[in-house]
């Protein structure tokens, strides 16, 4: 099954603002120069958030199911991870 | 601005038992959680302690099954080695439901529980807070509770703790199946809708902690493996869940059903005691402070126990060296501390792979008659890691 399918299963709301945000778009090319592809954000992602698109990562921040690992990950801390806004974001009921 | 003698950041068992404990102490006490309704946010296997929670939530509490029976799988390569374990009071329960009676029972104290409301930041005067800033305003207190779970941004934002590391924390994916009762009961041969089991295996190369428990009308399975070595490696958790799955051949029992729900949270797998617990009038508990074992994944009991000292810390305003020697004089949060150096050798040495082999080679000299060889095995490589196997099945329990 792939992801995007697992992923159907959430409620979900959306906050128009992004929850996450890559600090300084340089860093990444150093991360990349360094760690190749998949960058370690793209491949801890349970939820293909990140992806790598004309030299810059590209954030689907919809698609969070908030777990946390990239913040961790990101040899560069670099990434700029909050919490959605008022209650939305992912909406779990068996977990 | 609103004012409350204690404020509580998040619903979850430690939140909630902070507001439990708080409010039963006559204080105004306020609970924040970020989420739509207590639990939503919320990921665990879950097996549960029914007593321990019932000592302090008490009776009601809503749960899945029983687990009459724990098997737990060592696997070396493809073929596990299999104990059994019938293991009393445990059973299995989904967050959502859990947290939300948890958190009714601190109202019926007195608590008062805002949900969908998302805590920002702590704003400080001299060393001690005095309100807190979030996404709907901002409130006071006389002190403050963080009880904001493993991914704890308040905690970071104020100071009082770092951020996991990849060597310190383990990413975890779960998926739940729906499966009818009756197909349930069938699979696993249990006997009536209240009966079931955990399953939990440890795999070595990436190292995994899996699980499979049995809720009353689905499945639940996930597996946790350390940060490091899955950015090392670039294994994509969700892969390796699938693959899993495959191994330990749940794959085969949930084919036809239907997903019913996918989920992932960090565990963190550093913390209490080489951690600050507290500033001024701010007490840290639960995830925050790091309290759950990664291996067997028991972070609930502990975290309803730090909720209580927390609680009780921030209605008499304790110093946070005396609120650290009350946490470390409580049985179920000295556990954890205690395991910590195992734990750590398990998780960043090659100890899982040691154990495993150490089985398998025991079994292997059994089923071919080498007593002798066995004695010997043991004896030249494994002498070490007796105690620390013992200890170590013990505590899968
Ligand atoms: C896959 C998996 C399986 C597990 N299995 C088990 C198991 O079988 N048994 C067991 O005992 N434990 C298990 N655990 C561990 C257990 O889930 C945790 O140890 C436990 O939930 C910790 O409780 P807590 O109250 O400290 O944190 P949490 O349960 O994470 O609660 C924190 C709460 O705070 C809220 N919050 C966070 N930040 C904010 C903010 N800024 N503003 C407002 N609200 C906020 C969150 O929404 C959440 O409700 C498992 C964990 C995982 C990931
Ligand atoms: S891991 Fe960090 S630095 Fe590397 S690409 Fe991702 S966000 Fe950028």
């Amino acid at each position: 099954m792939r992801t995007e399918e697992k992923l159907y299963t959430l409620r979900y709301k959306k906050d128009d603002k992004s929850h996450l945000a890559i600090k300084d778009v340089n860093t990444c090319l150093e991360c990349t120069a360094k760690y190749g592809e998949p960058q370690p954000c793209v491949s801890i992602c349970p939820a293909n958030v990140f992806s790598w698109q004309n030299n810059r990562i590209v954030i689907g921040y919809e698609n969070c199911v908030e777990c946390g690992a990239s913040r961790i990950a990101c040899p560069y801390e670099n990434i700029d991870w909050n919490y959605p806004r008022f209650g939305k974001g992912i909406a779990l009921r068996y977990a | 601005m609103l004012d409350y003698d204690i404020v509580v950041v998040g619903a979850g068992p430690a939140g909630s038992a902070a507001a439990l404990k708080a409010a039963s102490e006559g204080k105004k006490v306020l609970v924040i959680e970020r989420g739509p309704e207590p639990g939503s946010k919320n990921v665990s296997g879950a097996m549960i302690r029914k007593d321990y929670v019932t000592s302090v939530f008490g009776e009601d509490m809503p749960f899945e099954r029983n687990v009459e029976t724990i098997k737990l799988s060592l696997y070396n390569g493809n073929k596990p080695v299999n104990i059994e374990f019938h293991p009393e009071g445990l059973v299995t329960t989904g967050r959502l439901k859990f947290d939300k009676w948890l958190s009714s029972v601190s109202e019926k104290a007195g608590a008062m529980v805002i949900p969908k409301t998302t805590a920002l930041k702590l704003n400080w005067e001299n060393g001690i807070a005095k309100s807190l800033t979030t996404d709907r305003g901002e409130v006071s207190a006389k002190s403050f509770v963080l009880a904001e779970g493993v991914n704890s941004l308040v905690s970071m934002e104020s100071g009082i703790k770092g951020d996991w590391t990849p060597e310190n924390s383990v990413q975890a994916v779960k998926m739940v199946y729906s499966i009818k009762k009756g197909d349930l009961n069938t699979i696993f041969g249990f006997p009536d809708d209240n009966t079931g089991m955990s399953w939990r295996m440890i795999m070595t190369d990436p190292l995994v902690a899996g699980f499979m428990y049995t809720y009353k009308d689905s499945l639940a399975v996930g597996i946790g493996s350390p940060i490091k070595e899955l950015v090392d490696r670039k294994i994509r958790p969700e892969k390796l869940l699938d693959d899993f799955l495959e191994m330990t051949g749940i794959a085969e029992k949930v084919k036809g059903y239907s997903l019913r729900e996918y989920s992932a949270k960090i565990i963190p797998e550093g913390g209490f005691p080489d951690i600050n617990v507290a500033k001024g009038n701010v007490y840290l508990c639960g995830d925050a402070l790091g309290l759950v074992d990664p291996l067997t994944f028991d972070g609930i009991t502990p975290a309803i126990a730090s909720g209580i000292i927390a609680g009780e810390a921030a209605v008499y305003n304790y110093d946070k060296e005396i609120y650290r020697y009350n946490l470390m004089k409580n049985p179920e949060i000295s556990k954890i501390a205690k395991e910590r150096k195992l734990e750590t050798d398990f998780m960043t040495g090659n100890k899982a792979g040691e154990y495993i082999n150490m089985v398998s080679s025991m079994l292997e000299g059994w089923a071919s008659g080498d007593l002798m060889g066995i004695r010997n095995t043991m004896v030249s490589n494994y002498r070490n890691l007796i105690p620390d196997l013992m200890t170590f099945v013990m505590r899968m329990r």
